[in-house]
């Protein structure tokens, strides 16, 4: 029921009153730290929209926030909110390093990327299945379990780039150059920008379409909006609240496969999740958990990265400013949405999940 | 006895410190019926503005009222979110988590700026007389930070909040029938409110102890999965306070524990010993239960294995050092696995993450 209102034009409206309101205080934020906000501001959109470098970095940050807000979409819609999305970005990202790596120097091109893609997609899908076994069969809260294993994923990858896989030079924290024929080609030549950003409209149209026109989608959504008005209908909320979070870690390791096989680094190291996991969430909320809604709010959020890095070296100011207005855009969708919610009661446009929340199995 | 020692016990108490305040006041919220997961958060805020009001002022008293106040104040957003504009709980602690990391992050690099690390004395130790001359344990268990102590003495105190008082009674009420509440004229909206500020100030002091008691200086993201821990405590805890106070002393000692083994070049018979221990009540305990219940196998095969093989382990610990990653992870394993192993049966706050509105009456 809940995504009754995604899509309309009031919806449309206070998404970008909220997005800009977040800029606004931002703004303020600068001026307060004693740099010209329209100085800063000139900084950020160089460089967001300077040259090919930056209109390339900006559209390299989108894709896995765009993977990783479909990853949300699709286990909010089953009222499954695992937030396991980094962990998953990190073991995804670390099973696409392995393929490309070990397995893929033996193999023709054309089937070394692929696999190295599924494997990410499969590595994250299983790190999601451990919270999907946990909530389903020991009725452990999906939430903490995610939030722990998010936790151990940090330490998983900081050993593997300083043991098993460490460059054979061994002093850097961090692996060999990955195998060049598992490596997503170069799109933009001289920016990070490569060709898994087909894996966006696809993955868009394919979660719009599954969610909107399939039995499986419909069972999902079923679920989400009355787990008992399902369990009469003969569809098991267990079932598919396992399939929501198995299929939505695929998606987040999808977008560590993207973070490892693209961009604009050789190697893997223990940082490359950079924060994608919570601001993929951030972006679905803006969306209004809308699959199309996505791809501009996964734009505004990566252009708030890639300038505000730009805005930190030239005029100094601290690149956590995007992380503020992360934050000041998640809370600010959800005090606009209950507004709207309180304004018109008849309709259901509760941001929040059906009242059966806790109840694990 | 290897590494379990008094001041093994010291270590313990103060690492679980910060862990238990948080806990405790998460316990009220949730009684309350408000699910924070942005303990994270709040902790964050309440060591920085600490920190900061302690370097700043140059008085350690003034530096804990400061943290405590910066954790009510994200709480008061907690509450604007979840309490007054009924929005989803776990979304909305998302949000506070994200604006606490920006915020923090984006001050202390605007403070600091050019200028090394700030360090600022510790608050001392308060020795207890006559107990702290005690032979070993004394010096371990009673010279401690006064927070140390607030935490400990917080235990029983917000048990008899909880259940002698008529707030206690109100504040159960809140979060199992808050229309039973509403019916005898107490304002949910106010109980709840109040279990939320207090929740923020609990973990504005723990976030307090770790910068300006336990350091002495602040560090970003330094609460580093300790909010989450105290979120899985309470859990674990079955929402009583002298469950949530087994479940921190047992992340407490993990936490110690690992401390203490991450330097040794190898695991110490006394460990293993521990561990088999541990294993062998746990399959007596799923023998005892097969009786009641269908146990599957597997896991008695599984429990079993771990038992045997910690058995060999003790009689022989193999040299070699283990990576100190997982070291580091052992805390949040612990956690998952009890989460994995008790909570199915645990009995959750009936109207935990319900936004109340009469008319549902």
């Amino acid at each position: 029921m809940r995504d009754r209102l995604a899509g309309t034009p009031l919806d449309l409206a206070l998404s970008l009153a909220v997005a800009a309101l977040a800029l606004g205080i931002a703004a303020l934020f600068i001026g307060a730290s004693g740099v010209s906000p329209v100085e800063a501001g000139d900084a950020f959109v160089q460089g967001v929209f300077g040259g090919r470098f930056q209109i390339g970095s900006t559209l390299a940050a989108m894709i896995p926030l765009v993977l990783v807000a479909l990853a949300w979409i699709v286990t909010f819609s089953a009222d499954r909110l695992h937030v396991g999305f980094p962990g998953q970005i990190v073991i995804g990202g670390l099973c696409s390093t392995v393929i490309a790596l070990e397995v893929a120097p033996g193999l023709p091109g054309i089937v070394a990327l692929p696999l190295a893609v599924l494997a990410g997609a499969a590595g994250g899908g299983l790190y999601a299945g451990i919270v999907a076994w946990l909530w389903a069969k020991r009725g452990a809260n999906e939430i903490l379990t995610s939030l722990l294993l998010n936790l151990i994923a940090v330490q998983v990858i900081a050993w593997m780039v300083r043991g098993p896989l460490q460059e054979s030079a061994g002093s850097l924290p961090q692996t060999d150059p990955l195998t060049e024929s598992a490596v997503w080609p170069t799109l933009l030549s001289n920016t990070p920008l490569a060709w898994d950003l087909v894996t966006v409209p696809i993955a868009i149209v394919l979660v719009a379409w599954v969610m909107s026109r399939t039995t499986l989608g419909f069972r999902l959504r079923l679920v989400g909006a009355n787990q008992d008005l399902a369990r009469q209908a003969g569809v098991s909320p267990v079932r598919v609240g396992v399939w929501a979070i198995v299929v939505s870690g695929a998606l987040a390791g999808l977008a560590g496969a993207s973070l490892v096989l693209a961009g604009n680094a050789a190697a893997t190291t223990d940082s490359f999740e950079a924060g994608y996991g919570f601001t993929g969430i951030a972006v679905a909320l803006l969306a209004r958990n809308s699959p199309w809604g996505v791809v501009p709010a996964a734009f505004l959020f990566a252009a708030l990265d890639t300038g505000g890095g730009v805005m930190e070296a030239s005029v100094g100011v601290s690149n956590a400013l995007s992380e503020i207005t992360q934050g000041l855009v998640v809370t600010m969708v959800l005090i606009s949405a209950s507004l709207l919610y309180l304004r018109s009661r008849g309709r259901v446009n509760r941001i929040g999940r059906s009242s059966t929340a806790m109840e694990g199995t | 006895m290897g590494p379990f020692d008094a001041a093994l016990l010291g270590a313990t108490l103060i690492l679980a410190t910060p862990i238990l305040l948080a806990a405790l006041g998460e316990l009220i919220s949730e009684r309350a019926g408000v699910v924070n997961v942005g303990v994270e958060g709040m902790m964050l805020v309440g060591a920085f503005f600490s920190f900061l009001v302690a370097w700043k002022s140059g008085s350690l008293v003034l530096g804990v009222a400061g943290g405590i106040a910066a954790g009510i104040g994200l709480a008061a957003v907690m509450g604007v979110l979840a309490i007054t504009a009924k929005a989803d709980q776990i979304v909305a602690g998302i949000g506070l988590l994200l604006l606490a990391a920006g915020l923090t992050s984006f001050l202390f690099e605007e403070l600091t700026a050019g200028r090394g690390q700030v360090q600022l004395d510790r608050i001392g130790p308060l020795e207890i007389p006559l107990l702290s001359d005690i032979p070993d344990v004394g010096p371990a268990l009673f010279a401690r930070d006064p927070i140390v102590y607030a935490a400990f003495l917080s235990v029983p105190a917000v048990w008899f909040l909880l259940y002698r008082t008529r707030w206690g009674l109100a504040i159960r009420s809140a979060g199992e029938a808050p229309a039973a509440l509403d019916t005898a004229g107490v304002s949910v909206v106010a109980v709840r409110w109040a279990g939320v500020l207090t929740a923020g100030a609990f973990a504005g002091l723990g976030g307090a102890f770790l910068s300006i008691a336990q350091l002495g200086l602040f560090q970003q993201e330094m609460t580093a999965g300790r909010g989450f821990l105290a979120l899985a405590a309470v859990f674990f805890g079955r929402w009583h306070p002298l469950g949530v106070l087994g479940a921190c002393l047992l992340f407490g000692a993990a936490d110690a524990l690992q401390l203490r083994l991450q330097g040794a070049g190898s695991v110490p018979a006394s460990v293993w010993v521990l561990v088999a221990l541990v294993a062998a009540a746990y399959l007596v305990r799923l023998a005892r239960e097969r009786q009641r219940r269908a146990v599957s196998p597997i896991a008695l095969v599984v429990v079993g294995v771990v038992a045997a093989a910690a058995v060999a382990l003790s009689i022989s610990p193999p040299d070699g050092r283990l990576p100190s990653q997982l070291w580091l992870a052992l805390p949040f394993i612990l956690a998952l696995l009890v989460l994995a192993g008790a909570v199915g049966r645990a009995r959750v706050p009936a109207a935990l993450m319900r936004p109340y509105t009469r008319d549902e009456r």
